[in-house]
């Protein structure tokens, strides 16, 4: 377990040791969404599913955070890692290759829950609102942190550039989140199309509406289906990164 | 006794159809300095790849100390450390100090004897006033060090060194010569790949050449030297010899080279001293006995021809 705990531990300082570019940023552009949502816009929006405004796209917000960090961390750490050369380190010691999935993976869903209880803190502060459950959403979040550390480890094997991150976060996850609810209810866009089939088919929809349920009293969201999709998702992304660092995937030749 | 390392038939296809290693055999046995030459391309970084599990071989296989490098990784790596010919260190946000210590953590070394163990390499290898800087701060000379301390780090049985003084300088090579003699007399079985062969000639007490992929000789270094290319002894005479002299075996192979009789053998084998002792009676008297001792780079560079030749 030493090796592991050491994986781990130097997986965490690379993204703490810069935490001005990797924990402050996403803090800062969330705490700036609220403010905007909740002060410039949040009155003239009125509410949804019964709740203000700002207080609806909080729990979007915060799923957004961690989902980002959570995949950035393992996803840049792998490449850059296979970049340098020194994943010869791990690879060439006794850590068996699902300690070293495990401790990559952990570390990137410990990036997303900093960050995250730093969104949830500060959204928290901001717009005082009535926590549902707290504890329900730490465990959500937990899951969703590892589905996309998960996810962040299978792309950063996979990828042969840095342009690879990039496309699957631009293109891939971003749109994902944003067309996923966060923003908006199921209600508010039936018969827009094509946002409306966006969102309906959308699994991150259920994902944001099972996190909600735990932070708002709203209805339309079911905690229930999120922790059935997010934790189906968690099993298939995690078992993918851990048969690819089996297989040694872009690892070995 | 079980070998520190014994390749079996190993072959290796690249995807690409680069055929690294074709049949590659070989016992490196413990405790000994062993030199695993070849030219550019001759397969010895795949070979190391092989034992480091960073290369999956397309069939044969690997062990170290008697565990499959493939199957039985994790006890096979414990035993090993590597020092690979690219310099690879974790210095983005890792100092010195932290890079022997994280990586003797990676080996399950705990912190406090991790911290030690560090300690003591940096103080060995001349790095302790640099133990804080980053890794770009130090020079090309010092990194070679540090990539040597970190295979050290956690005491291995097995020395995997590929072309360890590669770009260093005299002062450099002789210290990094002194410290692998010192850790081979303490047990330690050293592999070393190296393009300078007097650099193997100096350490190893047996070598392999490898070539295309295959062994091509192995064995004890001076034996392989003298069964491939044995000493010869010049013999000039005063008046020069016309014809090779009586008494002259025809297993030493005599030559007249302008006049001077060239032999195979040694000043103090007897078939030479009796030789040297006629001739006074054959109507010549001898004026000089040069020794030309073959070298490890003729033999080697003899070796890969006939492989060629055979081909």
């Amino acid at each position: 377990m030493i090796g592991f705990y050491t994986l781990f531990k130097r997986e965490v300082a690379r993204f703490m040791l810069d935490s001005l570019d990797t924990i402050a940023p996403p803090t800062v552009s969330v705490v700036l969404f609220l403010l905007i949502f909740g002060s410039a816009l949040g009155p003239r929006l009125g509410t949804v599913d019964g709740v203000p405004y700002a207080q609806f796209v909080m729990p979007g917000l915060l799923f957004m955070s961690v989902v980002i960090n959570a995949f950035l961390n393992p996803a840049y750490s792998l490449l850059q890692s296979r970049w340098d050369g020194n994943i010869f380190d791990p690879l060439s010691s006794p850590l068996s290759s699902m300690h070293i999935s495990l401790a990559v993976v952990l570390a990137g869903m410990v990036r997303g829950l900093v960050v995250g209880l730093l969104v949830a803190l500060s959204g928290w502060t901001l717009l005082r609102f009535q926590w549902v459950n707290p504890a329900a959403t730490a465990f959500y979040l937990v899951l969703v942190a590892l589905v996309f550390a998960s996810l962040g480890s299978v792309v950063g094997l996979w990828t042969k550039g840095w342009e690879g991150v990039n496309t699957i976060s631009v293109f891939i996850i971003d749109p994902l989140v944003m067309l996923g609810g966060v923003f908006y209810s199921l209600e508010m866009v039936e018969g827009v199309p094509p946002l409306d089939v966006l969102i309906r088919w959308n699994p991150l929809t259920t994902m944001v509406g099972g996190l909600r349920a735990t932070m708002l009293e709203t209805s339309g969201t079911s905690l229930a289906a999120g922790l059935i999709m997010t934790g189906g998702m968690a099993v298939l992304f995690l078992s993918a990164s851990l048969l690819l660092f089996r297989y040694g995937y872009h690892l070995k030749a | 006794m079980t070998p520190a390392l014994a390749f079996v038939d190993l072959h290796k296809t690249y995807r690409g159809g680069t055929r690294a290693l074709r049949g590659m055999s070989l016992e490196v046995p413990k405790g000994s300095f062993f030199g695993l030459l070849g030219l550019n391309g001759a397969g010895k970084t795949t070979c190391i790849n092989a034992v480091a599990g960073l290369v999956r071989p397309s069939s044969g296989r690997v062990e170290v100390h008697g565990f499959d490098a493939q199957k039985q990784y994790r006890q096979a790596h414990r035993l090993l450390g590597i020092a690979p010919q690219e310099i690879v260190l974790d210095g983005r946000f890792l100092n010195v100090r932290n890079i022997l210590v994280y990586n003797a953590g990676y080996f399950g070394m705990p912190k406090r004897q991790a911290d030690s163990r560090a300690d003591e390499l940096l103080q060995t290898f001349a790095l302790w006033s640099k133990r804080h800087d980053r890794v770009q701060e130090l020079s090309g000379g010092m990194k070679r060090r540090l990539n040597l301390a970190k295979a050290l780090v956690h005491d291995p049985s097995v020395l995997i060194l590929d072309e360890p003084t590669a770009g260093a300088d005299v002062a450099l090579r002789h210290q990094i010569w002194d410290e692998l003699r010192r850790l081979n007399a303490l047990g330690k079985t050293v592999l070393l790949t190296t393009h300078y062969l007097e650099e193997a000639e100096r350490l190893c007490d047996e070598v392999a050449i490898l070539h295309q992929g295959r062994v091509v000789r192995s064995g004890k270094l001076h034996t392989l030297i003298h069964t491939t290319r044995p000493d010869h002894v010049l013999i000039h005479t005063d008046p020069p010899l016309k014809a090779v002299p009586q008494g002259c075996s025809s297993s030493c192979h005599p030559t007249l080279i302008e006049g001077a009789l060239r032999v195979e053998g040694a000043l103090h084998d007897d078939f030479l001293l009796k030789l040297l002792a006629s001739l006074p009676h054959q109507g010549t008297s001898v004026r000089s006995v040069s020794v030309q001792k073959a070298t490890l780079e003729e033999t080697f560079l003899d070796l890969v021809q006939h492989s060629e030749e055979e081909r």
